[in-house]
């Protein structure tokens, strides 16, 4: 059975409509993150999930149950903020207990539960400290364990990294994820910064301008983004427009060179514009004798990136990012150079508008 | 030219702290003279004798305690849901609590006892009036004091936070809200203290035992004993000053935010 479940969830205020026909199904145990550029409705659908925004139509399911309607305080869902939320006045050990004081539970079940918590996010001695004690990653630590005290059945994240700078948010999110694993706990993460949500989520949502552009894994949003959107926001991406030549056998044209793609065309016509992409990585200069998808071009530009170069490539009127990975033994190519490119059928994407 | 700016500065400042302790200095010497040619308290003993004067004060303390808990459980829940719910009537709701700055306590005193002494509302003598009336005098105070206590703090997320935990609005307002205030409640509270402690036009036209009207009485009737209340009040008002510095340089206020 499906642990959560939105159907067909919309959210408006007054005249914007800023959530649009949501459709999703969470397993139990996955870790989901609603990626996409601010604005797009994904902190509104996490919202609508905890209860702070009641949906203006659709339903919420939780292990079954309706919740759509339920007010937030009723509802066992955990939720880490971006501001970590902590209470002030109270101290590491009593903001992880307070769930549970409100719950009612006796006084030694609490203490048992909050250095259990304390442990897990390794702050053992921070028990008696107050908030503003503590470092904003330590807070966060913090608030994760509180979040996680109640033994909640789905914890929300919104944006927990993004006032954290840049070394703690990589070490914070590999510990969420660990922590996500050990529990086995169903997480729904929102980020608008596409590393994070590659790196830590079992599938990622795409959302934009309130609807889901694309539901995959990382892997799959990656590498086979199916829409011009998704293209563009998760990684550099080489797009352009192309038009069909043979459907058939997927040949396309971009300024008198044919490329051939692997699949996507079926349901076009012959002479149709199409938008295609190829990453940055899936070119290369021709090593060896190639039949197809060869492309004359002539470098433009040379970008230093550490473990990757970045070669810039005019190709017809296209300008193609490429990038190769950093061998100091091989030699770059120098600005000017006429050369040429190519990629595989796979790695040309026909994208949906 | 700097050097003149300061003397200056510091030629204002002596004048300004004259100007202010002067007439109190005098006034505290004056209260002193009560027995002919030695300085002694006997004008303080004698106000302290006078059960009028016990009476009048602890009315006024009984009122000025029953004003700020009516103007807490008033003011505290409207401000947490108006910067919740409702932040656009700020405005508004800003507006009104200054109304009583507006409003003459004599005009308003006059509004009162048309309004409240005939029936269904006769309780123009009843003391729930007085207090009605003092919180709306302390209003201003009150509910400003708080609304910058809740500006301090990340209302929204700290509710919505203790929701997701289980907690209801009640333990919200008292467990959360509240104890992350309390300094800018105590302020307001002290303020209000001594609004109503100094009011006399309220007390005396709604015939209400009070400290002012008291004092009112005993000038026309005494010399030194007036002075020595004068003084009295002072102190009073400065150890409720002290207090609020007190309590806001110590640890009341928690502090929000952390390093990274």
């Amino acid at each position: 059975m499906t642990h959560l479940s939105l159907n067909n969830i919309s959210k408006q205020f007054a005249n914007n409509m800023v959530v649009k026909e949501f459709n999703l199904e969470v397993e139990k145990g996955e870790f989901v993150s609603f990626l996409g550029p601010s604005g797009c409705g994904k902190t509104t659908t996490l919202r609508m999930i905890a209860g702070f925004e009641v949906p203006s139509t659709g339903k919420v399911t939780l292990e079954g149950e309706d919740i759509t309607n339920k007010a937030p305080n009723q509802r066992n869902v955990g939720m880490v903020f971006q501001a970590y939320a902590l209470f002030p006045n109270m101290t590491v050990a009593q903001n992880i207990g307070f769930g549970l004081k409100i719950r009612r539970e006796n006084k030694e079940a609490i203490k048992e539960r909050v250095a259990e918590m304390l442990t897990l996010i390794h702050l053992e001695q921070k028990g008696d400290s107050y908030p503003y004690q503590l470092s904003g990653g330590q807070q966060q630590r913090v608030a994760l364990a509180r979040a996680l005290a109640i033994h909640p059945q789905v914890l929300l994240l919104d944006e927990p990294l993004s006032a954290l700078d840049a070394k703690i948010r990589v070490s914070l999110r590999a510990e969420i994820r660990a922590i996500q694993r050990k529990l086995g706990i169903t997480a729904i993460y929102v980020t608008h910064d596409q590393e994070e949500a590659l790196s830590i989520s079992d599938r990622i949502v795409v959302m934009y301008d309130g609807k889901i552009e694309q539901v995959g894994s990382p892997f799959e949003i990656y590498n086979f983004p199916t829409t011009t959107f998704v293209a563009g926001f998760v990684g550099t991406l080489n797009t352009t427009t192309a038009e069909v030549v043979d459907p058939a056998t997927h040949l396309l044209r971009i300024d008198g060179v044919q490329l051939q793609a692997a699949e996507g065309l079926d349901d076009k016509q012959k002479g149709d514009k199409v938008t295609i992409a190829i990453r940055p990585e899936r070119l290369n200069f021709i090593a060896q004798e190639k039949k197809a998808n060869i492309m004359d071009c002539s470098v433009e530009n040379i970008t230093f990136l550490g473990s990757v170069v970045r070669i810039q490539v005019l190709v017809g009127s296209n300008r193609f990012y490429m990038d190769t990975f950093n061998n100091p033994f091989l030699a770059l190519p120098n600005i000017g150079d006429k050369d040429q490119v190519t990629c595989s059928r796979e790695a040309v994407l026909v994208l949906r508008q | 030219m700097k050097s003149r700016g300061k003397v200056w500065a510091w030629f204002f400042i002596i004048l300004g702290v004259l100007y202010f302790f002067l007439p109190l200095l005098a006034t505290f010497i004056f209260s002193l003279k009560a027995k002919l040619g030695v300085l002694s308290f006997q004008s303080y003993i004698n106000v302290f004798n006078d059960p009028k004067f016990i009476r009048s004060f602890t009315a006024s303390l009984l009122w000025a305690s029953l004003t700020i808990i009516v103007g807490i459980v008033l003011f505290v829940p409207t401000a947490f849901w108006v910067r919740l719910k409702v932040p656009k009537a700020r405005t508004a709701v800003e507006f009104i609590t200054l109304i009583p700055f507006v409003v003459p306590a004599i005009v308003y005193v006059f509004g009162l006892v048309r309004t409240y002494s005939h029936p269904p509302l006769l309780i123009v003598n009843s003391p729930l009036l007085l207090v009605s009336a003092y919180t709306i005098l302390a209003m201003p105070y009150l509910y400003r004091a708080v609304d910058i206590g809740l500006r301090s703090i990340d209302v929204r997320t700290l509710t919505e936070a203790a929701q997701s935990l289980g907690a209801g609005w009640f333990t919200i307002l008292f467990r959360i809200i509240l104890p992350n205030i309390r300094v800018a409640i105590l302020n307001g509270a002290f303020l209000a203290f001594a609004i109503v402690m100094g009011e006399y036009i309220l007390a005396q036209y709604l015939a209400k035992p009070a400290f002012a009207p008291y004092m009112a009485v005993l000038i026309q009737n005494r010399a030194y004993e007036p002075a020595a209340l004068a003084v009295l009040s002072f102190a009073l008002t400065w150890a409720c000053m002290g207090i609020i510095t007190l309590v806001g340089r110590g640890s009341g206020q928690a502090q929000v935010g952390g390093g990274h």
